[in-house]
């Protein structure tokens, strides 16, 4: 490790505020562990495998200093509220702020409170799974998140319960120069049904770090949904890891959709950890300017008949990068695996790049995969085709990116949501005037 | 799986035989006297040695890579004898005086070294350890203007081309091995075809490891003049030894503008046997530079043998409307591991390539494509397809595919698939019920499966490689 990145990592940690030891006896051991793994993990550079094509170095150029306590007003979140949903969990520069959410009452199946809530009421629940489902032995930005563990969400569906309404978990951002670890605990108990929004939105435009967690585990037969939004500032980074763990017929849908930030990284973990279970993956991008925006799935397929679905498509204009990394790996006793990825990459302009790296690993011989990566620009066809329709070039290739990007917004589940970013991706994609 | 498959997959190597015959071996261990030994022995000039001094300095520098996924213990580069070859008797003059155990082993393979008994318009370079036993054909190919000799004679024959062309497709500092064997290599092909010639006859270099703790190191350079083309094969064995050896080759071909070189290889190096004990390690670094303006490089390759293969070979499409391809199948059984695949790498305007990789893994192999297609900022209009499918024969073996795209202009438009399938229950019962045995139909999948390579291979080639795949997979379904 060279100076320059021991000296991200410093500052990273000095930025925190002390947090201070919990009540739980574990809870500190897991934290002193993390921290313990962070000083000895090195910083990733671009000679890392993994961080190949995502050069962190602007980050660690960042001096980052502990956050003011300050509490937007409510109509300042007006923007992102999303009427659908039951229980909203608002997280403002890391710290809960109860006076903006809204939890649910205690007779409802559902369980939706801060980590530390969490700890005391379902203490053995939560110690077999925080920190357990992420590992961080091996990840510098999970071991970071592991030891300033100290706010966080935290979801439990009751078990046979099927929770209707979707949870909304929003950060906000506020300052600048702030690096904050929020984190996500997701329990679905066997047979439950649960849609957790996880949304981080940003009140100003200056440069910050998130470096989110979230850990969902999936009991026999139960469904979680999970729609991720990134709507950080463009001069932000974003660094989430998040772990998925199935158990028999276990189900798990994601929506990832990641607009902002300078430089974002998104890790996504499935453990098939039990026979039969099955994910869908769907991912969006959609950069411009000098953004960068780099997707890492892992699908693990350790047990018969799982399946997954993936599809992830990048929209790149201006001189932005977006990268995609797609691993699929089938473990010797997962028969009758079915697996099938698409990567769609969409190049706006002669500056925009992208690296692809669809990934697949099988060592089972019953099993039917397949995997896609296609990268290029508008279908010269498709654009006649509107010319002659009467729009003009611009208007005819916006339409078309916007239809490549709604795609994937489509598949969200809530409807004032997938409005809402329709309306975005109409405005990025520039095809707002058609609209 | 069945015992039909079992069987199989379970032919014994067949070129395993070692050839008692004199050689000249140098002792083992490297360091510059070696490389100065090599270089007097083979009377080179002063700049070549400096050229392989320099890479040896350069790869005292570097460590051995350990991205690839392939396993196998630390290779012991002191215990390597760097130059090994059948003692002369004295100068040859003909054909006629070659040593006569030489000639029988090279009848035994299958490889004709006499004209006459030649396949009908296939010139051969005969490579037996570290140097070159004789070449066919070379008064005709003169007649037309192609030089096609060994590396050793285009040393002392045709010293400004091979100077002009040495390293500038891989540089000596490339990779450790191409280092390595920039610094140690002893032998291998050099062919040059001029402006505006066709060459008249497939070009064919065969390749034998005989001795035991010896490497192999050779270097092969083809250089097509505009407008020439021409067709090159490779083919290689080595005994049967229960330990490991390493081949470490270096391939560069040169087309310039609208030349067209087609390279293929059928590789059977020795395996090892069932258990994984010997075979050899193919660590070999093979690049093309489509250097002028619509020239095109086609790689074909079979890979069967080797215990370990570790090679990609790549295409530079520099010259604006080149072409480059890559057409593989890599079979592994019994421990066999290989990591293979292809780069193309897309500067020039309009350039286009194709990649086709079939990978068929049996036994407790271990299958990779790792592939690489990068297209420059410059390379407007650039196109790639690549279709990697992999299919697996019996619960412990594994098939993986690592495709990396990596594209900086936007008018390029890259294609990537990649499937993974068995040979069903299904398509076995229906050939069962058209009363066709399961070894019968499991042959004609598996000749369906790898046509799309085999149908560019010259055609004795398509034929020898058909037959191999055969005997290699006989007794594997089931």
């Amino acid at each position: 490790m060279d100076a320059a990145s021991n000296a991200f990592r410093d500052s990273l940690l000095a930025g925190q505020s002390a947090v201070a030891a919990g009540r739980q006896a574990w809870v500190n051991r897991l934290r002193a562990e993390a921290l313990e793994r962070a000083n000895a993990l090195a910083v990733p550079t671009v000679r890392d495998e993994d961080w190949r094509f995502t050069d962190l170095s602007p980050l660690y150029r960042v001096a980052f200093r502990a956050a003011d306590t300050y509490v937007p007003q409510a109509a300042q979140l007006a923007p992102w509220i999303v009427p659908e949903a039951g229980a909203r969990l608002v997280f403002v520069d890391g710290r809960f702020a109860p006076s903006l959410s809204a939890l649910p009452t205690a007779d409802t199946p559902l369980f939706a409170a801060p980590l530390a809530t969490g700890i005391e009421r379902h203490g053995p629940v939560v110690e077999a799974r925080l920190g357990q489902i992420a590992g961080f032995q091996q990840d510098l930005f999970v071991a970071l998140n592991t030891a300033y563990l100290q706010d966080g969400a935290m979801l439990v569906a009751a078990a046979h319960q099927k929770v209707a309404e979707p949870v909304h978990v929003l950060f906000v951002s506020t300052q600048k120069d702030v690096a904050v670890h929020p984190r996500v605990l997701v329990i679905a108990e066997s047979g439950a049904e649960l849609t957790l929004v996880e949304d981080y939105v940003t009140l100003h435009d200056g440069a910050y770090c998130v470096n989110a967690v979230t850990e969902i585990t999936v009991a026999p037969n139960a469904l979680v949904h999970h729609v991720k939004l990134q709507r950080d500032s463009k001069a932000a980074y974003h660094v989430a890891t998040g772990t998925v763990r199935l158990e028999r017929d276990g189900r798990y849908r994601s929506n990832s959709i990641a607009l902002g930030a300078r430089i974002s990284r998104q890790n996504l973990n499935v453990v098939q950890a039990g026979p039969n279970t099955e994910c869908h993956l769907d991912g969006l991008a959609l950069i411009a300017g000098r953004q960068l925006a780099d997707t890492h799935s892992f699908i693990d397929h350790a047990l018969p008949h799982g399946t997954s679905r993936q599809l992830h498509k990048c929209v790149a204009g201006g001189g932005a990068h977006a990268v995609f990394n797609g691993r699929v790996l089938v473990r010797p006793d997962a028969q009758q695996t079915d697996s099938a990825q698409q990567n769609r990459n969409l190049l706006l302009s002669d500056k925009a790049h992208v690296d692809t790296k669809p990934q697949l690993e099988i060592f089972a011989d019953d099993v039917k995969c397949a995997h896609g990566a296609t990268v290029g620009q508008l279908e010269a066809e498709e654009v006649f085709y509107l010319r002659s329709r009467g729009l003009d070039d611009t208007a005819a290739r916006n339409l078309l990116t916007y239809a490549f990007a709604a795609d994937i917004v489509n598949r969200i589940p809530l409807p004032s949501l997938a409005a809402q970013l329709r309306a975005t991706v109409l405005e990025q994609t520039g095809a707002k005037e058609l609209a | 799986m069945s015992a039909v498959l079992q069987n199989l997959i379970d032919q014994p190597y067949k070129h395993g035989f070692v050839t008692d015959i004199e050689s000249d071996t140098v002792a083992r261990g490297l360091n510059e006297d070696v490389i100065r030994l090599i270089s007097h022995k083979k009377n080179e000039p002063d700049w070549l040695l400096d050229f392989r001094l320099q890479a040896y300095r350069h790869w005292l520098t570097m460590s051995e890579p350990a991205w690839p996924n392939v396993h196998y213990p630390k290779i012991d580069f002191q215990a390597i004898s760097y130059y090994s070859a059948p003692k002369p008797k004295k100068k040859l003059a003909s054909m006629d005086e070659v040593d006569p155990e030489l000639l029988r082993t090279f009848e035994k393979l299958g490889v004709p070294m006499h004209e006459q008994a030649a396949l009908a318009g296939v010139a051969v370079d005969v490579i037996f350890d570290s140097v070159s036993v004789t070449t066919t054909y070379k008064k005709k190919l003169a007649d037309v203007g192609v030089i096609f000799c060994s590396f050793s004679e285009a040393v002392q024959e045709h010293p400004e081309l091979v100077r002009k062309y040495l390293g500038s497709v891989v540089p000596p500092a490339d990779n450790f091995y191409a280092a390595l064997n920039s610094a140690v290599f002893t032998d291998g092909s050099f062919c040059f075809i001029p402006k505006g010639v066709k060459c008249p006859m497939e070009l064919s270099t065969y390749f034998r490891i005989n001795t035991q703790e010896s490497g192999q190191f050779e270097r092969t350079l083809i250089v097509a003049e505009e407008g020439a083309s021409v067709s090159y094969l490779e083919g290689c064995t080595a005994p049967q030894f229960d330990t490991n050896q390493l081949h470490a080759a270096v391939v560069e071909l040169v087309a310039l503008d609208r030349a067209d070189i087609k390279y293929s290889t059928v590789q059977n190096w020795y395996a090892g046997d069932a258990n994984g004990v010997g075979g050899i390690y193919n660590f070999v670094t093979k690049r093309g530079l489509c250097k002028g303006e619509s020239s095109r490089i086609s790689w074909t390759q079979v890979e069967t043998g080797s215990a370990i293969t570790w090679k990609y070979p790549s295409c530079v499409l520099l010259g604006d409307n080149s072409v480059g391809e890559f057409y593989s199948v890599a079979l592994t059984n019994h421990k066999q591991q290989a990591d293979t695949g292809t780069k193309m790498v897309h500067v020039g305007k309009n350039t286009r390539s194709t990649i086709i990789s079939k990978g068929i893994s049996a036994g407790e192999s271990n299958n990779s494509y790792r592939g690489l297609v990068k297209i420059g900022p410059k390379a407007e209009g650039a196109r790639n397809f690549s279709q990697c499918d992999s299919m697996l024969i019996g619960d412990r073996c594994g098939a993986n595919t690592f495709p990396y795209i990596e594209v900086k202009n936007n008018t390029a438009k890259v294609e990537h698939e990649a499937t993974t399938s068995k040979i069903g229950e299904d398509q076995l019962f229906y050939f069962a019920s058209r009363g066709i045995g399961n070894e019968e139909a499991v042959s004609m999948i598996i000749n369906g499966f790898v046509k799309d390579v085999f149908t560019q291979l010259p055609m004795e080639f398509a034929v020898e490689a058909g037959r191999l795949l055969g005997l290699k997979l006989e007794g594997s379904v089931g």
